[in-house]
């Protein structure tokens, strides 16, 4: 598939499937895909990160956290206007992608790894301790979808589910888009170089430990946009999105997709929440489920599902 | 022509209990290509490593243009026009050559900082590269992974990525090792005339002694982290002590 | 006020020998392996599982349950080590901690499915029991017999490696593999051992929590595995010496960050890591590696 019309043609196959689920389908295929989409920003951005410049984050639940608690606080007490939550949500995310980082890139892998861990976690025990001004355990609750208004013209009603999925469709692509442009951008080709010898990239003029706070923010931002979408999706903004385990999803869904691939998140995203609804069906134990499907990869299939079919469509060169 | 462009005072680098550089003091002369040789184990590395940034200056200080650079970071002395080579082929392997040289010259032109345009856009730096790669004879196969090429052409590709930042000071660190003689002569001229052009200062670590002799116009001989000698060639040939440490009887 | 002080200096101190007893494992397969093993605090809630399960089924001996059930996570270690992390080394580093990731997560569910998904109690402890009198308050005498076993264990690692031939190999292969290899170190088997051996202390820290903690959950290998990464970084990774002087002060800092400022107790665990990583970022006492 590397025929410029042929992927132009799959891209819209997949536009009208988004767009015909969102018409046509129940409740809870909508639901369902709009999990997936949220997913896919959350992951897709922090593939960024990993599969761009090679740094492993155990933290970035902490921003995607961020960005739900900054969507509920400002819906809850300033505006219930959800692209300016969406907005104060990403930016808060977004800075405290900036103190963390500021602290984080300056290390290489292993600590930089165990740190973002560890400033994770920090971020859930704060919001867990935190009961008057979080909610604690039980998160923010209450927060409900406005209307989109553009400047009194007219306004879109979201409160149903089957509305609010056209507005997370919108924001996925878009997203898609931003991300696509990036890495195809010398900015993107600055951060290859960065992942493939960062000391050759120092010694070509870049300043490594900016680059990667770039776009340790840049990565942080879509985790806040994918939180604050799930926040108003569910109503709820809840602390376990900033516990480490929830920040091993991206991941999970990067390396099940493919890492270093463009479609690899997405793929992952789709495969990782289907799994996680059949598997939840037949049993409790999701996480053995998981953990077993994670070895499995990486014992034998690092090119993740991308990379299965690139194989059977015609050995390319095998993962890293 | 001829003042100094790097400083070096008395700079010192233990590794361990082992002496690395003791107590060095030399200047490297704008225009003037210079070699630095030496049996293994001298020092030449670890001195283009402190120069360079990759190894922290443990005493002493280094200035380049007059500019204390002793504890700049690596890009930042590559931006003042410090570069080099590396003796182990040290390229982004995975990248194609266009890739490999393209970036370190959008870098240095501040185009990386641009992350919604799109690379293929950047003509400017298209045609630089280009240039670059006609210069060292890589044209052919620009569109190849780096690590696809021959030894021969990664050797080539690795001298290429540290002119690619059009550096005022450059150390090449054994440049033609591995290289078959029709590269090693077009590696050679290439240096020559560059050298000539005025822009770039090149100062080589080798081990062959007919490049050093007949390519430099001076010779800084380093034994167990010292210098051991310091002038033209001939002087450097006759002189005895360096004869008897490094050249043996065979020159 | 004195009385309050000194007990949660001595509170900090024991908490602090678990976590120890993690670290040092922890940091000891990094120093030699070069792998960060996610999986160490499962090691620590296993070795905890394995020790109540002999205390309830086998007999309340205590000691026994001490014994056995660290050995039977050695043989999980070792399953660990051999299969999967072997074929790993390899690799880039994120698979690497993926790897044990995910073992994290089977660990977990293999406790909820074994031991039920709620908490277990072991039963009482017949030696060791009782407290003693410290300026006018109780405190138990088995949280003053672990805050002698942290030193006594940090004496006994410190003399396996330093003094024995086995640590003598360990110490050459961590700084020099190749090296090692030339010389005739068959380096596969020691990286086995030292993993396995790792996963004993962490399994022994477990054990000896059993009578600590009073209730056991699938949580706990969670709760520790944090603490002890802050303190391998903290100490510097690799360090055995950083490790133990990085738990104390851990454990000391969280029993106060506890008792006097509760909203805020790991907090001041992550700010005091945050510190140490600025102003020496290889840790109070780690290498260049």
């Amino acid at each position: 598939m590397n025929s410029k019309p042929g992927q132009f043609l799959l891209v819209v196959l997949l536009l009208l499937l988004l767009v015909g689920i969102g018409l046509f389908t129940g409740r809870f295929t909508i639901y369902l895909t709009m999990r997936v989409m949220i997913l896919g920003i959350f992951a897709l951005g922090y593939n960024l990160l990993l599969g761009r410049t090679g740094l492993l984050s155990f933290g970035h639940g902490a921003f995607y956290a961020a960005g739900a608690y900054g969507l509920g606080f400002f819906t809850l007490h300033l505006s219930p206007h959800p692209l300016l939550g969406l907005l104060a949500g990403v930016l808060l995310a977004m800075a405290l992608a900036l103190i963390i980082g500021f602290f984080c890139v300056r290390h290489t892998e292993i600590y930089f790894a165990m740190l973002t861990l560890a400033f994770g976690m920090m971020i859930f025990s704060l919001i867990w301790n935190a009961r008057e001004i979080t909610g604690g355990d039980d998160g923010l609750v209450g927060i409900m979808r406005g209307p989109l208004s553009f400047f009194g013209l007219f306004t879109l009603p979201l409160s149903r589910d089957a509305q609010y999925y056209f507005l997370v469709l919108a924001v996925f692509i878009v997203s898609i888009w931003v991300v696509h442009r990036i890495r195809v951008s010398p900015f993107g080709l600055a951060l290859a170089g960065i992942r493939e010898n960062s000391n050759r990239a120092e010694f070509a003029g870049l300043s490594v430990k900016n680059y990667r706070l770039a776009v340790f923010i840049i990565s942080g931002a879509f985790a806040g946009l994918a939180g604050a979408l799930e926040t108003l999706l569910e109503s709820n903004a809840r602390p376990f999105m900033a516990h480490w385990s929830h920040s091993a999803e991206p991941v999970l869904v990067s390396l099940l997709g493919g890492l270093q691939t463009f479609a690899g998140p997405l793929v992952g995203a789709v495969f990782f929440v289907a799994m996680r609804e059949l598997i939840q069906r037949l049993t409790e134990n999701w996480m053995l489920w998981f953990g077993i499907v994670l070895l499995i990869i990486i014992m034998g299939f690092r090119g993740g599902v991308v990379g299965v079919f690139k194989r059977l469509a015609g050995g390319s060169r095998p993962g890293p | 022509m001829g003042e100094a462009l790097l400083q070096i005072k008395k700079v010192s680098n233990f590794f361990g209990m082992v002496c690395t550089a003791r107590d060095l003091d030399l200047d490297i002369r704008a225009g003037v290509l210079t070699s630095i040789i030496g049996p293994n184990g001298a020092g030449k590395s670890t001195l283009i490593n402190l120069i360079t940034g990759n190894l922290p200056v443990q005493s002493g200080s280094i200035l380049f243009k007059g500019q204390d650079i002793t504890h700049l970071p690596i890009n930042q002395r590559v931006r003042l026009g410090i570069c080099r080579s590396f003796q182990i082929v040290n390229i982004f392997p995975e990248l194609t050559v266009l890739e490999n040289i393209l970036i370190p010259t959008l870098a240095m032109s501040g185009r990386t900082r641009r992350f919604f345009s799109s690379v293929s856009r950047e003509s400017a730096a298209y045609d630089q590269v280009a240039n670059l790669l006609g210069k060292v004879g890589l044209g052919a196969v620009k569109n190849s992974p780096a690590n696809a090429l021959s030894h021969g052409d990664q050797r080539l590709l690795e001298v290429g990525v540290a002119l690619a930042v059009n550096p005022t000071l450059l150390f090449l660190d054994e440049p033609t090792a591995g290289m078959n003689p029709v590269e090693r002569v077009r590696v050679l001229e290439n240096i020559r005339q560059l050298s000539r052009g005025g822009q770039t200062t090149f100062v080589l670590v080798e081990h062959d002694m007919d490049i050093v002799f007949s390519l430099s116009e001076r010779v800084v001989v380093l034994h167990r982290g010292e210098i051991l000698g310091d002038g033209p060639p001939d002087e450097i040939k006759n002189n005895a002590q360096v004869r008897e440490v490094y050249l043996g009887d065979s020159v | 006020m004195l009385q309050s002080l000194v007990h949660v200096l001595l509170a900090g101190l024991s908490t602090g020998m678990f976590i120890w007893l993690v670290a040092s494992g922890l940091t000891l397969i990094f120093g030699v392996l070069g792998v960060l093993n996610f999986a160490h605090g499962s090691f620590y809630m296993l070795g905890a599982y394995f020790c109540f399960t002999v205390l309830k089924y086998l007999g309340a001996n205590f000691w026994l349950g001490l014994l056995l059930g660290p050995l039977c996570v050695c043989a999980v270690g070792f399953l660990l080590e051999r299969f999967f992390l072997r074929y790993v080394y390899h690799l880039a580093l994120p698979y690497q901690l993926l790897l044990t990731f995910a073992f994290v997560l089977i660990f977990d569910d293999l406790v909820k499915i074994l031991w039920g998904a709620g908490s277990v109690s072991p039963p009482g402890l017949a030696t060791l029991s009782g407290s003693v009198d410290i300026l006018g308050r109780k405190f138990p005498v088995y949280n003053i017999f672990i805050i002698v076993v942290g030193p006594l264990v940090a004496l006994g690692l410190w003399g396996m490696i330093e003094k024995t031939w086995w640590g003598r190999i360990i110490r050459a292969s961590s700084s020099d593999r190749e090296m090692a290899e030339a010389i005739g170190v068959r380096v596969p088997a020691l990286f086995t051992s030292v993993f396995v051996f790792g996963s004993w202390v962490g399994a022994v820290g477990g054990g000896l929590a059993v009578p600590y903690v009073g209730i056991l959950t699938s949580g706990m290998g969670e709760a520790i595995i944090i603490d002890a990464f802050i303190v391998a970084v903290i100490g510097g990774l690799g360090s055995l010496k950083g490790a133990f002087v990085g738990a104390l002060i851990i454990g000391v800092l969280s029993a106060f960050g506890t008792r006097f400022f509760p909203t805020f107790d790991m907090f001041l665990t992550f700010i005091l890591m945050a510190v140490v990583l600025l102003w020496r970022p290889q840790g109070l006492f780690g290498g260049s590696r």
